[in-house]
């Protein structure tokens, strides 16, 4: 299974910004993040000691519609409770993200979000990182797709998409905590469990007990776990630009 | 053109359903145009409630009794084609509540009134953004309403009306061919109910008023089949679709305690319409005094809705002297 | 907090007493609090600000039909929340749709477009067995989504609530809940594909129809060759387009619930005449007889049951070093369970209830076989905190079968 690749701040002007690719779904997005900034039309009644968090997706050929406005409010919605709006400088100010679309099939009229929520929310959680947002904790994401037979498929490829029964993201994040699941077409309680299950397994790896009580991830078939996946990508950035500071003696 | 911000249709865009019955118009169709089984002067009946909306500081809801065609249609369905509507609207008041900081002084309360018809409302499918009639509308109910309030208990302070139209009157029976009328005759009965229904919101949101205002419609028709000798006639409350010929027609806001009138609106010629010997007045003043009494008529519905407001909020509020 | 527990515990002057409404708008997490978790020395229930027990819905009505100038209309009261509907059906021309003559479907071979959605025949083809048997199969049900058949909006600019100015464009959540409701008719697949098209046989000349009839009258009893030989000059020439708007009257909180009752309503209500192609005057022509008009035949009953979570610590989730793991939360869940509720999980909530809840879960069911079969879930949507995970869904998703009972009584006595 080939992994997903990230960069990290790819746009200079941006404070933060990062670039997401998952080859089995084929998206390919790109995202970035301004925090905190002014607001023109803040609201003082609004929560005023939190940040306001902003999301814009962008689809790559069209115009934005309708369904950019749904998944941009399941998107702040996840965020808006992971951000540290109440860190000092942030309150009454804005975080706004970006996240443009770049390749990739464009979701079409009345087409769900499914497939490409998972890469825009690690576009965005990158991004984040990159801006240096306080965040309560990270997390990793999955798109799977159950087809008439029970089969269960990582990632699908929009055809694959089409052809399944029930399509499920989940978000996980790195404490563990089921942070937002989306499931349509029809399925039973039972089969959610089980796409439950391999999705945390996808994001969080196999959870090996040992006889001595030690938990250990393990690599399975799904290979490197996602939330590992993500951290290498930031790990390597940090070490990349901390090279002159590491390198010299 | 599509609009973003909305599900659009099919690009090429949709035709309304066509019905044979209406292609065909010489054989069936005259005997289909519904009938007015009311005395002259005999206005319908209105349904009008106020505070269904608690989320509004006050709100009510209007609905005309169905014409006798219309009901005998819904009670035994024959004809998928409605004989005519009944007017259905539904009315909700914001604030008073502080001007935008961008807005200029004002010493008044800001008066901001809109009207919207639902996409379904009339024979016609409704575009989504406000199309001329519905602005004007909302221009005519402005000027009713404010002479009315009185604009200087609530400086710097603005006042939202809006008016959702869930079903429409229609402006001439579906079976005449859309020119055979001049002008859009259910506008006017929608705005008579614009008005009452908006004054009961106005009252349930206990906004100081001189006076309840209500709206009525009169019209002249010249009727009853293609008898020369018949005279033109006065009708209250007409309901266009029963008519065959409306010569003119008119709408006023009318304050019954104080008899003023706060807005008038007379279409159609009334100068050359030739009433029958017991009208002693010219056509327009019969025009207007006809709308007067409509509109009295209405009053007495609008204060029974009044009061029930009244009772509830009385009700509601047994703590009221602690709340200052 | 601190302000609000000192007013509640110590006798305070007079001078400082307040009614509860308020304290209800001063405190309000407080405010709801104190409802929850009354102290144990009260005696009383844990019962919500507004009265309901946590997964307690409220009072719904439905009342379709009311609108002279639809197909189909329902308006639905869920508690103070009021949704209009009004479904109309206006004509598509096939000739007016720039890819038809190239996505053209021939009855004998499925249509390329066709198998885009034969994704869902599978599943839903047993889930309703017996009503489906009779259909060739709904490997043409993309024809909704290809050529936009179903147009929902949802206006909220109709005054319902202060927070949106009327006459102002969709706001994003009027849009959001318009393309939920689009997405989910298509994902449901609840209206069929074949109600929406007019089919035009062209008179058959000659020899073939004399075949045909033969035919016919031979394998009286094996239809389905007979029906095969109809079908090749059989030619869709428009289709209907059901125009969805919902108005949403009055907002007192979980919109959705009360949007897609009222787009079920209208849509089992919903009567299309009975159309056909006039040759003559190249147009498709309604008959306006009642008893020629038919209605829609759903599949289904999708419903859908929308929670919040209220949580006791209103501070939960900014504070970064007190988020407990997964695992200690489970702990911590068991430990706590006779002690203090740390957060209830609120059903149908209202406006008041929304403002103080940051996560929602939304649940869709059908039960198969009118009910008596088993549940299915349509959508399940959860998102906005993490206090709700496998076991908490399975609860909901129980609660949403009930739910499902109920406001099936409820639409079918409309």
């Amino acid at each position: 299974m080939v992994g997903p690749t990230a960069s990290l701040t790819p746009l200079s002007r941006a404070d933060g910004s990062a670039s997401y690719q998952c080859p089995s779904t084929g998206s390919n997005i790109l995202g970035s993040v301004n925090a905190p900034i002014e607001l023109p039309g803040r609201r003082d009644a609004l929560r005023p000691e939190d940040a306001t968090v902003e999301v814009f997706v962008k689809p790559g050929t069209a115009p934005g519609g309708v369904g950019e406005r749904y998944v941009e409010g399941i998107i702040k919605n996840m965020l808006t409770k992971l951000i540290l709006g109440r860190e000092k400088g942030y309150a009454r100010r804005g975080v706004v993200i970006t996240l443009a679309i770049v390749g990739g099939e464009s979701v079409g009229r009345g087409d769900s979000y499914l497939t490409l929520l998972p890469a825009l929310l690690h576009t965005a959680l990158l991004a984040l990182l990159s801006a240096s947002v306080p965040l309560s904790m990270t997390f990793s994401a999955t798109v799977l797709a159950v087809d008439a037979s029970g089969k269960i498929t990582r990632e699908p490829s929009p055809k694959e998409a089409a052809t399944a029964t029930s399509l499920h993201v989940f978000a996980f994040s790195s404490n563990g905590h089921l942070l937002l699941s989306e499931s349509q077409g029809p399925f039973e309680f039972k089969t959610w469990e089980n796409v439950h299950q391999r999705a945390l397994a996808i994001c969080h790896g196999t959870l090996a007990r040992s006889s001595d009580g030690d938990v250990a991830m393990a690599e399975d078939v799904d290979g490197q776990p996602l939330e590992g996946a993500l951290r290498e990508v930031v790990e390597d950035k940090i070490h990349l630009d901390y090279a002159w500071k590491i390198d010299a003696p | 053109m599509t609009d973003r911000r909305r599900i659009n249709g099919p690009p090429s865009g949709t035709r309304p359903a066509v019905f044979a019955a209406s292609l065909n118009s010489a054989s069936n169709i005259a005997t289909g145009r519904p009938q007015r089984q009311r005395q002259p002067n005999e206005l319908r009946k209105i349904f009008l409630k106020t505070g269904l909306i608690p989320s509004a500081s006050g709100s009510s809801y209007l609905e005309y009794e169905p014409s006798a065609s219309l009901a005998a249609a819904r009670s035994s369905p024959k004809c998928l084609i409605p004989p005519s509507s009944a007017l259905k609207l539904a009315c909700t008041v914001h604030g008073p509540k502080p001007l935008p900081r961008s807005a200029t002084f004002s010493p008044n309360l800001v008066l901001t009134t809109h009207v919207k018809y639902a996409p379904f409302a009339a024979r016609k499918r409704k575009g989504h953004i406000r199309d001329a009639s519905e602005r004007d509308l909302g221009v005519h109910l402005e000027t009713a309403l404010r002479g009315v309030i009185v604009a200087e208990r609530w400086p710097k302070s603005g006042l939202d009306i809006t008016i959702t139209i869930l079903e429409a009157e229609d402006d001439r029976w579906w079976g005449d061919a859309p020119d055979s009328h001049d002008a859009p005759w259910g506008i006017m009965n929608v705005l008579a109910g614009c008005i009452t229904a908006a004054s009961a919101a106005i009252s349930d949101a206990r906004i100081d008023c001189l006076d309840l205002i209500a709206g009525g419609v009169a019209a002249i028709v010249a009727d009853e089949s293609e008898d020369v000798e018949a005279k033109p006639k006065l009708m209250l409350d007409t309901d266009p679709a029963e008519h065959r010929v409306i010569l003119s027609a008119c709408v006023v806001a009318y304050m019954p305690a104080r008899d003023e009138i706060t807005e008038i609106w007379l279409k159609g010629d009334s100068s050359k319409a030739l009433l029958g010997t017991d009208y002693k007045r010219s056509g327009h003043e019969a025009l207007l005094d006809g709308a007067v009494d409509a509109a009295r008529g209405a009053h007495s519905v609008l204060a029974e809705a009044v009061r029930e407001s009244a009772v509830r909020f009385a009700g509601l509020a047994p703590g009221g002297g602690v709340m200052q | 907090m601190a302000p609000a527990a000192a007013a509640a515990a110590q006798p305070a002057p007079p001078s400082l007493s307040l009614p509860p409404s308020q304290f209800a708008r001063l405190q309000p997490h407080a405010y709801l609090l104190a409802h929850l978790s009354p102290p144990p020395s009260s005696n009383q229930p844990s019962i919500r600000a507004n009265g309901r027990a946590p997964s307690q819905f409220r009072v719904t009505s439905a009342n379709t039909g009311s609108l002279t100038h639809t197909n189909g209309s329902a308006v639905v009261r869920l508690g103070d929340t009021t949704a209009v509907c009004g479904v109309r059906a206006e004509i598509l021309h096939t000739e007016d749709i720039a890819s038809w003559s190239v996505s053209r479907p021939t009855p004998a071979s499925s249509s390329p477009t066709g198998n885009k959605r034969r994704k869902l025949t599978d599943s839903t083809a047993k889930l309703s067995a017996e009503s489906e048997n009779k259909e060739e199969d709904g490997d043409d049900e993309s024809q909704i989504q290809d050529f936009s058949l179903l147009v929902p909006n949802l206006s909220l600019s109709t005054g319902c609530a202060p927070g949106f100015i009327p006459g102002a464009p969709p706001s994003a959540l009027a849009q959001s809940l318009s393309h939920q409701i689009l997405t989910l008719l298509h994902s449901t697949r609840l209206v069929r594909a074949e109600d929406l098209r007019i089919w035009y046989q062209p008179p058959n000349l000659g020899p073939e129809e004399l075949e045909r009839h033969n035919e016919n009258e031979q394998m009286d009893v094996d239809a389905p060759q007979g029906e095969v030989d109809l079908e090749k000059n059989k030619e869709i020439k428009a289709f209907w387009v059901l125009y969805i708007d919902i108005m949403i009257i009055s907002l007192a909180g979980n919109p959705f619930d009360a949007a897609w009752a009222a787009v079920l309503a209208a849509l089992r209500d919903t009567k299309l005449a009975r159309a056909w192609w006039d040759v003559d005057n190249e147009m498709v022509v309604c008959s306006d007889a009642v008893s020629e008009a038919r209605k829609l035949s759903l599949r289904g009953l999708p419903i859908s049951s929308t929670f919040c979570v209220f949580e006791a610590d209103a501070a939960s989730g900014w504070r970064a070093v007190v988020i407990p793991d997964a695992e200690e939360e489970k702990e911590l869940d068991d430990s706590t369970r006779k002690g203090i509720q740390r957060r209830w999980v609120l059903a149908d909530p209202d406006g008041y209830e929304e403002g103080l809840s940051q996560e929602r879960i939304c649940v869709v069911v059908d039960k198969e076989q009118d009910g008596k079969g088993k549940t299915v879930i349509m959508k399940l949507e959860k998102n906005g905190g993490w206090a709700v995970d496998t076991k908490e869904l399975k609860t909901l998703v129980d609660i949403s079968a009930q739910r499902w009972e109920d406001l099936k009584q409820i639409l079918e006595q409309c």
